[in-house]
């Protein structure tokens, strides 16, 4: 596959230099984009954006600010891109910007190691109920 | 469409990067201009992993000099994932002495799987208050001393520096904090998780929100609270010993006592 058709989108659940869309697509470009509406809801203070920022200086990412989908669908499309490739996130915020950006481009979305895989059927009533399953395969390969 | 100017990413040092972010940021620095000395980035991420101690931090990971990780930082934005300090921690120890840190791992597993579940819910009270009061009986908004640090409390005004200063709390000291908050100043548990997001390095809606909650006991069985022999054990009496109000502070007194306080309205057969 040729990675000059893709851009990676890295948001912050991902802020890893081994951010599986980065590994999968190495060289391709890739976004990163301070979401100003969101910074000013949370009320965010300057130690968090900080600690992002100097994760970020460790990527190879373009950082850009404002609105997030706009932002990777112009960068998309100054890069001539044919697709966008991120990596996966619970947020109810990352699916209404990823709805967006699949409305101009399609979307391909990389989840990144998990504790437990994900095709464990888990009770999430309560931590306990939870535990019971999810102790059988949280640790993973390397437990004795 | 149009791309914003792209962000700098050369600088001399931190500070130079530190004045960047306040001239870019400013209402951020307006709401807290302090700097956490933990740094971002895959780099000092390793190194903490590299000293983790998994059955020390079995064991004293409930006191404030406990051989906590402060991995979460990093966990909560991905710069390392539980997977990856899971198979560390693995690799350095026993299976069975793995076992709690494993276990305190699967709590992030947990609410980021409620999370994907309940998607913004989670800033909704996942059930009643289980203390006897009704939510209308609890304050919308932080109370201004707290936020100051100004309580006369000497454990909880330091905690709430720290909060500010640091970006970090031990979690023990978050649960204090919200038990305070929720359960001794009567505060809806949403007032206190919007103030630790503001500041927490690590904060993250699903495990910050979550949390409150079940200390709250909108997402749990009953309320959880502290006395103040749990703080001056699990401190090491630091708070205490500069406490003006030692000996008679609001976290004085046995379980039974503070629970009949606080709770008065709780029938007895919930107790």
């Amino acid at each position: 596959m040729m990675n000059d058709s893709v851009i990676v989108w890295v948001h912050g659940d991902a802020l890893s230099p081994t951010n599986p869309a980065l590994e999968e697509f190495p060289g391709a470009p890739a976004v990163f984009v301070w979401d100003d509406a969101l910074l000013r809801r949370y009320g965010t203070s300057l130690k968090r954006i900080v600690f992002m920022y100097e994760c970020l200086l460790e990527m190879p990412v373009t950082l850009l600010r404002g609105d997030v989908a706009a932002q990777v669908i112009a960068f998309a499309q100054a890069h001539d891109a044919a697709r966008v490739v991120t990596t996966d996130s619970p947020s109810p915020h990352f699916e209404s910007i990823l709805t967006r950006i699949e409305q101009v481009y399609p979307v391909e979305v990389i989840v990144p190691d998990e504790l437990i895989d994900d095709d464990v059927h888990l009770d999430l009533g309560s931590f306990s109920r939870y535990w019971r399953t999810a102790q059988k395969y949280a640790f993973g390969r390397g437990g004795d | 469409m149009t791309l914003s100017p792209a962000m700098r990413r050369d600088f001399a040092d931190r500070d130079d990067l530190i004045a960047y972010l306040k001239a870019e940021f400013p209402d951020a620095a307006r709401t807290d201009a302090h700097v956490s000395e933990t740094r971002g980035g895959r780099r000092a991420a390793l190194e903490r992993l590299a000293v983790i101690n998994p059955e020390r931090y079995a064991a004293t990971r409930n006191r404030l000099d406990g051989a906590v990780t402060r991995l979460s930082p990093y966990i909560r934005h991905g710069v390392v994932t539980l997977a990856e300090v899971r198979d560390h921690a693995l690799r350095r120890v026993k299976r069975y002495q793995a076992e709690k840190f494993v276990n305190e791992l699967a709590w992030r597993d947990y609410w980021q799987r409620v999370y994907r579940q309940r998607g913004d819910g989670i800033w909704d009270d996942q059930a009643d208050y289980k203390t006897g009061f009704t939510r209308q009986k609890y304050a919308d908004s932080l109370p201004k001393d707290i936020e100051a640090g100004e309580t006369g409390l000497a454990c909880i005004d330091g905690f709430a520096h720290e909060l500010h200063e640091t970006g970090y709390l031990h979690n023990h000291v978050r649960m204090w904090m919200a038990a305070y908050i929720v359960h001794w100043r009567r505060v809806k548990w949403q007032a206190g998780a919007r103030w630790f997001l503001k500041h927490l390095l690590d904060g993250d809606p699903a495990s910050n929100n979550l949390s409150w909650q079940w200390v709250a006991s909108t997402f749990s069985s009953k309320p959880y609270f502290m006395n103040r022999e749990n703080i001056e054990r699990n401190t090491n009496g630091v708070y205490c010993r500069k406490c003006p109000l030692y000996g008679g502070c609001d976290f004085e007194g046995s379980y039974e006592a503070l629970e009949r306080r606080l709770f008065p309205h709780k029938p007895p057969s919930e107790r």
